[in-house]
């Protein structure tokens, strides 16, 4: 361990000096570039400071979904059964395993909400406010 | 050299005004450096100012010069295509840029091109959904938009010059969006539920006509508050006329103002009582919802590949990179209006 400022950290500050120092020296048909390049930074310092937790949500709700063990899975290892499970997912939903209207689909929704409310959150936590 | 510097060259302008000499039937052509314009990452739009003396267009004349960036999206339609759906589109009397000639012989500017009128207005999404000073009656533009939507709406399929055009309906667009997924390397189950809710709920039987497939805020010309010509028509087909009433109403197409469903500058009712009566058509509301489904998951097919484009290393860039983060947004509008009791 260190007590150096880690990713999350050095991003944010980086993003703040670009915005409070450097944009008001850059001319005006730059601005959109730098508007790009702290929305970068901002995504970039989110997806840092969330880490795995994300991930390891969604595999929890996928084994409930699926009623299968559920399992502890960290690093590539989750990212792969994630992966896995997004597959077999998508391959059910196209085939039609999700239509009816009972418990199942409603775990999928609601599956299907909390992962694109975790992705926001990292994309475009706004989205989120209403 | 940057291919933007080989456009202007000097050269490259002599043979510009050689064709445009022999086309405009003039005794002499003079065109000033072109200026990039801007808009458009796939094709390229370079503003035109020419001094003809003799023939039929002698005086000033203001163009548009349109040509393929130097990679080309393979889905869209060629120039000297988009040219001739501009011609179709003047015999039906649709606000759009008149057609002048189209050049198929790369000698002249290294690729084809086609030069056409150039309207004055503003198009940028951002400015006429966010300055109200620009679309001062509301109402008016509603009814603009509506009344020339139902114009390019009355191009029957089978156009006799019209013969490359494909025909895409609900349940095509839904099995070309997951053949691409198909692609990926990664699944996007939210995208499917919207591609599974829309083959479930598609239309038992739909119209056909030629539609526009990017009739948008951003693609539209303003002038003092007045619709003046529709852009953009590389993506021209035939399929469901309701599916550029989606698109237009469409929430990823409002630049935030969610006040006005009509993206984002103007009211519902304003623009269905219109184009309804023009186009004898009825919307109702399940259909609305129904496109407005499809075009947030056509966004999404499309932000995904920007981002591939970006991620592949063909085309590193910042804004492509960025557009995959659009996509959490579109699969949350998806899952809103799939999921709201019908």
């Amino acid at each position: 361990m260190n007590n150096l400022p880690g990713a999350p950290d050095l991003l944010r500050i980086a993003r703040d000096t670009l915005l409070s120092e450097l944009r008001s020296r850059v001319p005006e048909d730059a601005r959109y570039a730098l508007a790009m390049v702290a929305n970068a930074m901002a995504i970039a310092a989110r997806e840092a400071e969330a880490g795995d937790a994300p991930t390891v949500a969604a595999l929890a709700r996928l084994d409930a979904l699926y009623g299968r063990p559920r399992r502890d899975l960290a690093g590539a290892a989750l990212h792969q059964a994630i992966a896995e499970y997004d597959r077999e997912l998508t391959g059910d939903i196209r085939a039609g395993h999700f239509d009816e209207s009972d418990a199942r689909h409603d775990a999928l929704m609601s599956h299907l909400h909390a992962s694109v409310a975790a992705r926001l959150s990292i994309s475009n936590p706004k989205s989120l406010e209403t | 050299m940057h291919p933007f510097d080989e456009i202007k060259s000097d050269r490259l302008l002599e043979r510009l005004e050689s064709f445009v000499l022999e086309a405009a039937g003039a005794a002499r052509a003079r065109i000033s450096p072109l200026q990039r314009m801007s808009g458009g990452a796939v094709q390229q739009n370079w503003a035109v100012d020419a001094e003809l003396t003799g023939g039929p267009l002698a005086g000033n004349q203001r163009w548009v010069l349109r040509m393929d960036a130097p990679a080309s999206v393979a889905e869209s339609l060629t120039r000297n295509e988009e040219f001739r759906v501009l011609k179709a589109m003047q015999e039906a009397d649709v606000l759009a840029p008149r057609p002048l000639w189209s050049c198929e012989d790369g000698r002249v500017m290294g690729r084809p091109f086609f030069i056409m009128q150039r309207l004055p207005g503003i198009a940028a999404g951002h400015k006429l959904a966010r300055d109200a000073s620009l679309v001062p009656d509301r109402s008016r533009l509603a009814r603009e938009l509506a009344l020339n939507l139902a114009r390019i709406h009355s191009v029957e399929p089978q156009h006799p010059a019209l013969g490359f055009l494909k025909t895409a309906l609900a349940r095509d667009n839904v099995a070309h969006y997951r053949s691409y997924l198909d692609t990926l390397d990664e699944s996007h189950p939210v995208l499917e539920w919207g591609l599974r809710w829309c083959e479930t709920h598609a239309p038992e039987r739909e119209d056909v006509t030629f539609i526009h497939r990017d009739y948008r805020t951003g693609n539209y010309l303003v002038d003092n508050g007045k619709l003046i010509g529709t852009l953009d028509w590389e993506f021209a087909g035939y399929g469901n006329p309701l599916e550029d009433v989606g698109w237009l109403f469409a929430k990823c197409w409002r630049f935030g103002q969610h006040r006005y469903p009509v993206g984002g500058v103007a009211d519902a009712e304003d623009f269905l009582r219109e184009y309804e009566a023009a186009s004898g058509r009825h919307v109702d509301a399940a259909a609305l919802v129904y496109w407005q489904v499809m075009a947030h998951l056509r966004w999404a097919v499309i932000a995904l590949q920007q981002r591939e484009r970006h991620r592949s290393g063909i085309e590193p860039s910042l804004e492509l990179a960025l557009t995959g983060h659009l996509i959490s947004d579109l699969e949350l509008e998806i899952l809103e209006l799939t999921t709201k009791k019908s």
